[in-house]
């Protein structure tokens, strides 16, 4: 049975030289209209799928009328920005008017969902800048939901970033992505490589993103339209388009087999505070 | 009367079953009504199919997606023109596969446009444990069961092994004597000019030969098309 990290445990791996943090109670975020939540997509390694993955999530959130604001860390210009205009900010996790952006309002804002797509190799100072502004206590208490999914890449390095994401999402719906997107493995092959890095760390759970081929994924690309615009065969302006209908196919059946994983793992239950989530 | 756009898809997982022959007599049926026909070779080493038809034919890759756009797009377009698709052996699983995912036949029906198995049988289970599996995966997708008496003959069981397969339509398709199928393996020799115009140096023995075999398929399409129009005319229902 994997062990979840203990507060030893993390105060003796590689954050040592932290200092301890105090947990003070964190300020109340506002007054309750149905819990917020923030879901945030990372990982510190490069090119594994994290924008994709937030694209599809929001693709996701949008079939299931869950209105959903997003913010893309990749700045000054954002990829996930290029995809979805008209619900993302780009910003800047570190800078501190930037987290107010995106931490003060999430219990004031209309939209009850954010999402962050967090830039390639910030994923623990982002991490890190939570739980400096007391977001994470917030989420101890249970005044916000917090979930993360850390998207994976298939070298050592990415798996070692399990390790150092673990101590902070003790109250998080913690999910390792595992992206095939470019026909990655996560060391199957090598039991022993696979179960030390992902048998020791207690998560919600793992969620797999299937593979879909490069002339569609590069063709809705080129259209620079959401993944569910692009198969109702529209142009990212909302006019009608020419896409083919096999490329169409296979980017509808690639998200309904993502949407399939969502739901497995009741993501929609867990954004809405359902017990048994 | 509704009419829809016909797609024929003509296909067996197993070699030798007269998928392509099919695919060529339905290709000069509509020909000698001259009709439209368009067709599609999925079998890109030895496309007998496309050499026998080069202006209304084009050769398919299957496995690669380019391929599959050129076809399927193509199968999508609701223009009244019949369209032809004959799977090689060797694409079946892929071909199939991919309707699956891409959800052809569904938009095919979206779009007014009718795709028609037409499942070539032969004597062995798996072929019958495949149309089985077409059947079960697409329950509203119409199946011709194709028996090929020459390529793939049932033996004294035909009755009792058609009987298992899930549809009750059916083409047969008689055997040819050797020379005159020797004949057909002729790029040059054209079923449908055949019927209206025999080539003069063809002996008389297997122009009649000929002509006999392909009378009664011919009867057969015809037939299939009326019940079709049948079946679709408003003023009946």
């Amino acid at each position: 049975m994997a062990q979840r990290p203990t507060k030893e445990t993390k105060q003796s791996s590689a954050r040592e030289e932290r200092p301890p943090v105090v947990r003070e109670k964190a300020p109340a975020l506002a007054p309750q209209r149905g819990r917020p939540t923030l879901i945030l997509v990372g990982a510190d390694k490069g090119g594994v799928g994290k924008t994709t993955i937030a694209r599809v999530l929001l693709d996701y959130l949008a079939a299931n009328n869950v209105l959903t604001r997003a913010f893309d860390t990749e700045t000054p210009r954002g990829t996930l920005y290029r995809f979805h205009p008209d619900q993302t900010s780009v910003v800047d996790l570190t800078s501190t008017s930037d987290q107010m952006k995106i931490i003060d309002t999430l219990a004031t804002a209309q939209v009850r969902v954010s999402v962050v797509d967090v830039r390639a190799g910030g994923l623990e100072p982002a991490l890190q800048a939570l739980q400096d502004t007391g977001f994470l206590d917030a989420v101890a208490e249970g005044e916000v939901g917090f979930i993360l999914f850390h998207v994976l890449g298939s070298s050592i390095a990415s798996l070692d970033e399990i390790a150092e994401v673990a101590p902070y999402v003790d109250d998080a719906d913690y999910f390792l992505v595992k992206n095939h997107v470019n026909d990655t493995t996560f060391f199957e092959w090598d039991p022993v490589t696979h179960r030390k890095y992902f048998e020791k760390v207690e998560t919600a759970g793992e969620i797999t993103i299937p593979k879909l081929n490069e002339l569609s994924y590069e063709q809705v690309e080129i259209a620079g339209a959401p993944f569910s615009t692009f198969v109702a065969n529209r142009t990212a302006e909302g006019g009608p388009a020419d896409h083919s209908f096999v490329l169409r196919g296979y980017v509808r059946t690639w998200q309904n087999r993502i949407a399939d994983e969502f739901d497995r793992i009741r993501l929609l239950d867990r954004i809405a505070g359902r017990e048994g989530a | 009367m509704s009419r829809r756009t016909l797609v024929f898809v003509a296909c067996s997982p197993h070699p030798r079953s007269g998928v392509s022959t099919t695919a060529r007599l339905l290709t000069d049926f509509y020909l000698s009504r001259l009709a439209d026909v368009e067709g599609f070779d999925t079998d890109p080493h030895a496309p007998r199919y496309h050499e026998l038809f080069p202006d209304r034919t084009q050769v398919i890759d299957i496995a690669a997606i380019r391929g599959q756009i050129s076809l399927f797009d193509r199968l999508l377009v609701d223009d009244g023109v019949p369209k032809i698709v004959d799977v090689w052996q060797r694409s079946y699983d892929r071909f199939f596969k991919t309707v699956k995912e891409i959800g052809f036949v569904e938009e095919a029906h979206l779009r007014g446009v009718e795709p028609i198995v037409l499942f070539h049988v032969d004597p062995s289970e798996t072929a019958l444990a495949s149309a089985q599996s077409l059947s079960a995966s697409w329950r509203d997708l119409p199946m011709v069961v194709v028996q090929n008496e020459g390529a793939a003959p049932l033996g004294a069981y035909a009755h009792e092994t058609l009987g298992h397969y899930p549809s009750t339509r059916r083409f047969v398709i008689g055997p040819l004597d050797g020379a005159v199928a020797k004949t057909l393996e002729q790029p040059d020799v054209s079923l449908s000019r055949l019927l209206v115009a025999p080539p003069p140096e063809m002996s008389i023995v297997i122009r009649a030969a000929l002509k006999a075999w392909i009378a009664p398929i011919f009867t057969q399409f015809h037939s299939f098309e009326l019940r079709r129009r049948l079946e679709g005319a408003q003023f009946l229902k």
